[in-house]
């Protein structure tokens, strides 16, 4: 127990080192939320749910960007350099180090919630009820889980420059696609169509039903759930076969 | 003896490739045993089956009587690999206590800090921020951080300066006097002949001989000329004529090994020894050889 302690203080020391978690995960939502709230006006139902709904828009967006990017990137990093190779020959186990991998995530992802969340109510006095945050809170993380198992997909990857390149490709489709940047009324009909059926859609599409007063919907839940059974087969797939030189 | 490791008939292909081919061959407790090759001889694939990174295409490798990839094995090692960085966004202390946790002995922190020869000050460092020299040194001090009774170095002194390799073999000679088993690759026969007590040395994937530095430079270099000598000569006055590398007694025999047979017998000779039943030898392991002698003129 006490090597997945240290190993997880460790994991987190090195995300909260990490000056591309800052920026992405951190300053660009919270720079989109002042923009599209504040300075940008948008053609939505009422104002006060509408700066609801884009503040879940960004806590899914930053919560996306980390557990795909983040994770990703950094498993291709230790790879490359050996450092993978290294450590199994240490006594910890791949699942341990996974596992304290999937728990710093966690922690970040929270304290990136609780930064957006506040940035909410002091750029826009949002006002939810407690049991709105807090359900919501939990659904970003429940959330995370499908895109924490992408990162660990494109983890796989041999290099880090294809790997940060693919990765940031799929994390802006996804946002973009998904309406987290702007809703997906605004989309011809056939892009809402591809939209239901893409995981970015229905992770933000959970936060969005919290904060007008319902609970994510059979279907935000099946495509999650879903879609981590999908990244996990395919990541252990690609180990297994990696491993078999 | 007790054997911690066991290999065989290995034998590892990689895409139809053959890396090594049918080598066996078990290493004592206490040992210092250095694998010499030129580059591309299977010295790193056969490490890394040891410790049980690559699996071989046939044959059995124990360590400690247990397949490598078991726990027990690997509290019970520490290896330091080509190639491996160290892990980026901590500080040394901080990778160095990471790593330590990992063992249930691992050696004290202190000690550990003072095997990097870091200033002080470097304890902070961010690991990336290190020199490629620095990370060297701090992966020989990972390497120990368990505290292992076996201990891997592939190619360990590769980018350090000479100062730091000889700080470097001096720590590795310190303990193999506290009974620690190790077990390092390298292409320099300097390195082998100074530290090892046993050389395996490989070519083309196989072992080609198997012996100590002694044996290993009688058929190295070439020539060795042997003869029933006097019995109260001193080893040194053969050591000092022309063209002899080195001489050693055994069964009664004095062999001199030598770079220029005729020259050596001329001053042999000359110098009036007595010397009955004399015979000259040719090198066995010449191709071995000048593809090491090769790489050195390289580096």
């Amino acid at each position: 127990m006490n090597i997945f302690f240290m190993q997880a203080k460790a994991e987190l020391l090195r995300m909260f080192r990490n000056k591309y978690y800052i920026f992405w995960s951190l300053c660009m939502p919270i720079l989109f939320y002042f923009l599209f709230t504040r300075v940008i006006s948008t053609p939505e139902e009422n104002q006060e749910v509408w700066k609801a709904h884009y503040l879940m828009s960004m806590a899914t967006f930053s919560v996306m960007g980390s557990s795909i990017m983040s994770l990703g990137i950094k498993l291709v990093q230790e790879q490359t350099e050996g450092w993978t190779r290294f450590m199994k020959t240490t006594p910890l186990s791949t699942g341990t180090y996974f596992a304290a991998k999937m728990l710093a995530q966690t922690a970040v992802h929270l304290f990136s919630i609780l930064v957006i969340f506040i940035a909410g109510v002091l750029i826009n006095g949002v006002d939810l009820a407690f049991l709105q945050w807090i359900t919501s809170g939990i659904w970003i993380i429940f959330g995370s889980l499908p895109f924490l198992a992408m990162g660990t997909v494109i983890g796989t990857m041999k290099k880090v420059e294809t790997a940060s390149g693919i990765s940031n490709l799929i994390y802006m489709a996804l946002a973009i696609t998904g309406g987290m940047w702007m809703p997906i009324e605004v989309f011809p009909s056939m892009m809402q169509t591809i939209a239901k059926w893409l995981p970015s859609y229905h992770f933000a599409d959970g936060a969005w039903e919290i904060i007008r007063g319902h609970l994510p919907n059979g279907s935000n839940f099946l495509f999650m759930i879903g879609y981590l059974f999908l990244f996990m087969l395919l990541s252990i797939y690609i180990r297994r076969k990696q491993e078999a030189v | 003896m007790e054997n911690i490791i066991r290999l065989a008939n290995i034998s590892k292909a990689f895409a139809g490739q053959k890396a090594v081919e049918n080598i066996s061959f078990s290493i004592n407790k206490g040992e210092v045993v250095a694998i010499l090759g030129a580059n591309g001889a299977g010295k790193t694939t056969t490490i890394l089956m040891m410790l049980g990174l690559i699996k071989p295409t046939d044959g059995k490798i124990t360590v400690f009587g247990k397949h490598p990839n078991q726990k027990e094995v690997k509290e019970r090692i520490g290896c330091m690999l080509q190639e491996v960085s160290v892990m980026d966004s901590l500080k040394v202390k901080e990778l160095i206590s990471l790593v330590r946790s990992y063992y249930p002995n691992p050696m004290a922190t202190e000690d550990l800090l003072a095997i990097t020869g870091f200033e002080k000050r470097d304890w902070n460092k961010r690991t990336e921020k290190l020199s490629g020299g620095q990370k060297r040194r701090l992966n020989f001090a990972l390497a120990l951080a368990g505290n292992p009774d076996l201990l891997f170095l592939d190619e360990p002194t590769v980018g350090m300066d000479i100062t730091a390799r000889k700080n470097f073999w001096d720590k590795v000679k310190s303990l193999k006097n506290n009974g620690k088993t190790i077990i390092f690759t390298t292409h320099y026969l300097q390195e082998a002949d100074e530290v090892a007590e046993r050389i395996i040395l490989f070519n083309n994937g196989a072992v080609v001989e198997d012996g100590t530095p002694f044996d290993l430079k009688n058929r190295l270099s070439g020539q060795s000329i042997s003869f029933q000598g006097e019995e109260n000569i001193s080893l040194d006055i053969y050591r000092k004529l022309p063209h002899c590398l080195e001489a050693k007694k055994v069964e009664g025999r004095v062999i001199l090994l030598t770079d220029h047979a005729d020259e050596l017998l001329n001053a042999l000779f000359a110098s009036k020894l007595s010397m009955t039943q004399i015979e000259v030898q040719q090198g066995k392991l010449e191709e071995a050889f000048s593809e090491l002698a090769a790489k050195k003129e390289v580096m």
